[in-house]
């Protein structure tokens, strides 16, 4: 995965319980959608807890970062190549 | 006596499952992970490189040369303990009794909880789907009187096994079984039973007890009752450990260093570590050991100090790790350091009398208040600015648990 960190527009459901499904992002001036959540994990930055999404479009997978505390999403890796 | 019983639940390939699972791409190939910190060692390997000889410890090029089509996937061990914490709240959700042994290894005691969920045998098909279901991957369980048992009954079947050791069947099952299997017996240990020829359980546990205490002294009697498939050791749920020894963090840096100004700024940052752990966790220490392991990987020394006074604030702990390595003439650019505070107690917060001190405490106390809200080493000493190489957590220690002081932040 190639790391980045590039603020980004993300639409996504906020189900009860917290939990947060996202469907798309745009990138590029191009929108992606996420066709399958692969893995999700939690960490922290200080009392900041984030949520971070590995997400693919069907071509790339990609890693979006929720700020639970700004409220913000970004773009913190990628990978488009095949491995 | 009513026996007990006793889950050991291990995530198979756990770190190679995880990025086999996040990433479709690589599942079913073989990957191996490294750590994220330049060096080529393979912290662990999916089962299918693991088919093809691919071993943990090995370095990159040796699992190329035994599986050129390895994928190497640098690890993210944020995405392991957050996995590894959920996983332990599943396990709560059938006992209160869970003991976490690494980041991928728990024992539960469910001796209370059959009579709400029935078989021990339902409560690990139940965690086992429980697992898959909320992160895709498998572990494999075994079941026993005790946690011994349980370890090597999960270590008989892999990956996604289910293994059940019956009280009656204990002495069968050991019989032939080799003492390398059990939990506590290692190479060197192996060997010196070797050399008494015990070479299986069953000869450990009929194996005279005076034997074996003459040669290993207190543990000798352990080892006959681990021959024997004995083991009354209980299962120690969070919060009601002994309390903690030392604090301590290492890094392997990120190449060789022999520059005395780049040495004493890891050190500073892993006084640091150290310093601001002991203080969020309200303990102190008498106690600086320093470990030093050199380029050429096999040599190392570690050296310790006792101080009159108890410390924690991290230039103290810095001054005394530089105090150590004063003592000694570094015979190879160094790979790896370590500092731990130990001979600890629980901190009696006193103010100091005179007022500079005062003031570096106050000081200390506030760079803890913003690094605890903003991430650690938000506020840090100078010389560890940005754009310096910075030490760090990139591999998860053993010790590492879920909650308390032993839950080290890793990067």
């Amino acid at each position: 995965m190639e790391s980045t960190c590039i603020p980004i527009r993300v639409a996504v459901i906020f189900s009860p319980g917290g939990r947060l499904t996202p469907k798309w992002f745009e990138l590029g001036r191009r929108k992606h959608e996420v066709k399958e959540t692969t893995y999700f994990w939690q960490d922290r930055l200080g009392e900041v807890a984030r949520m971070h999404y590995a997400v693919s479009d069907g071509e790339a997978l990609y890693e979006l970062v929720y700020n639970t505390c700004e409220q913000t999403w970004a773009l913190t890796a990628l990978k488009s190549e095949r491995p | 006596m009513k026996h007990r019983t006793i889950l050991h639940i291990d995530m198979n390939a756990f770190f190679a499952s995880v990025e086999q699972q996040a990433n479709p791409e690589l599942r079913g190939k073989p990957i191996a992970v490294v750590g994220g910190g330049g060096r080529t060692v393979i912290t662990t390997s999916s089962y299918e490189a693991r088919a093809k000889g691919v071993k943990t410890g090995m370095a990159v090029w040796e699992g190329k040369r035994c599986c050129p089509e390895l994928i190497i996937v640098i690890g993210d061990n944020r995405k392991y303990t957050h996995t590894s914490t959920k996983i332990n709240e599943i396990f709560r959700d059938y006992t209160p009794e869970v003991e976490a042994f690494s980041i991928d290894e728990s024992w539960l005691d469910v001796t209370h909880s059959l009579s709400i969920f029935g078989i021990a045998e339902n409560i690990a098909y139940l965690i086992k789907a429980r697992i898959r279901h909320s992160f895709g991957i498998t572990c494999s369980i075994g079941i026993a009187p005790n946690k011994l048992l349980a370890k090597l009954a999960s270590d008989m079947q892999k990956p996604d096994g289910l293994t059940i050791i019956e009280p009656g069947n204990v002495a069968r099952i050991l019989e032939r079984m080799s003492i390398k299997e059990l939990c506590g017996i290692g190479r060197k240990m192996e060997r010196h039973l070797n050399m008494m020829s015990i070479y299986t359980c069953g000869e450990l546990g009929r194996c005279d007890e005076g034997r074996l205490t003459r040669k290993f002294g207190i543990i000798g009697r352990r080892l006959k009752e681990m021959g024997q498939g004995i083991d009354n050791s209980p299962v120690i749920q969070y919060g009601e450990e002994e309390d903690v020894k030392s604090v301590g963090h290492s890094s392997t840096l990120e190449r060789d260093i022999d520059d005395p100004a780049e040495i004493r700024r890891f050190l500073l940052q892993l006084s640091d570590m150290v310093g601001s752990r002991a203080r969020r966790y309200g303990v102190s220490g008498k106690t600086i050991h320093l470990y030093v392991r050199y380029a050429d990987f096999f040599s190392s020394w570690g050296k310790q100090t006792t101080l009159k006074n108890y410390i924690n604030l991290s230039d103290e702990i810095y001054k005394a790790a530089l105090s150590i390595l004063a003592t000694v003439e570094l015979e190879q650019p160094i790979r790896l350091l370590g500092v731990t505070l130990s001979n600890l107690k629980q901190q009696a917060e006193q103010l100091p009398l005179f007022e500079d001190e005062r003031k570096k405490l106050f000081a200390t106390q506030a760079m803890d208040k913003v690094n605890d809200r903003y991430g650690s080493m938000a506020v840090t000493f100078g010389s560890l600015l940005p754009g310096k190489k910075k030490a760090g957590n990139r591999v998860i220690p053993p010790s590492w648990r879920p909650d308390g002081i032993k839950n080290v932040d890793v990067k």
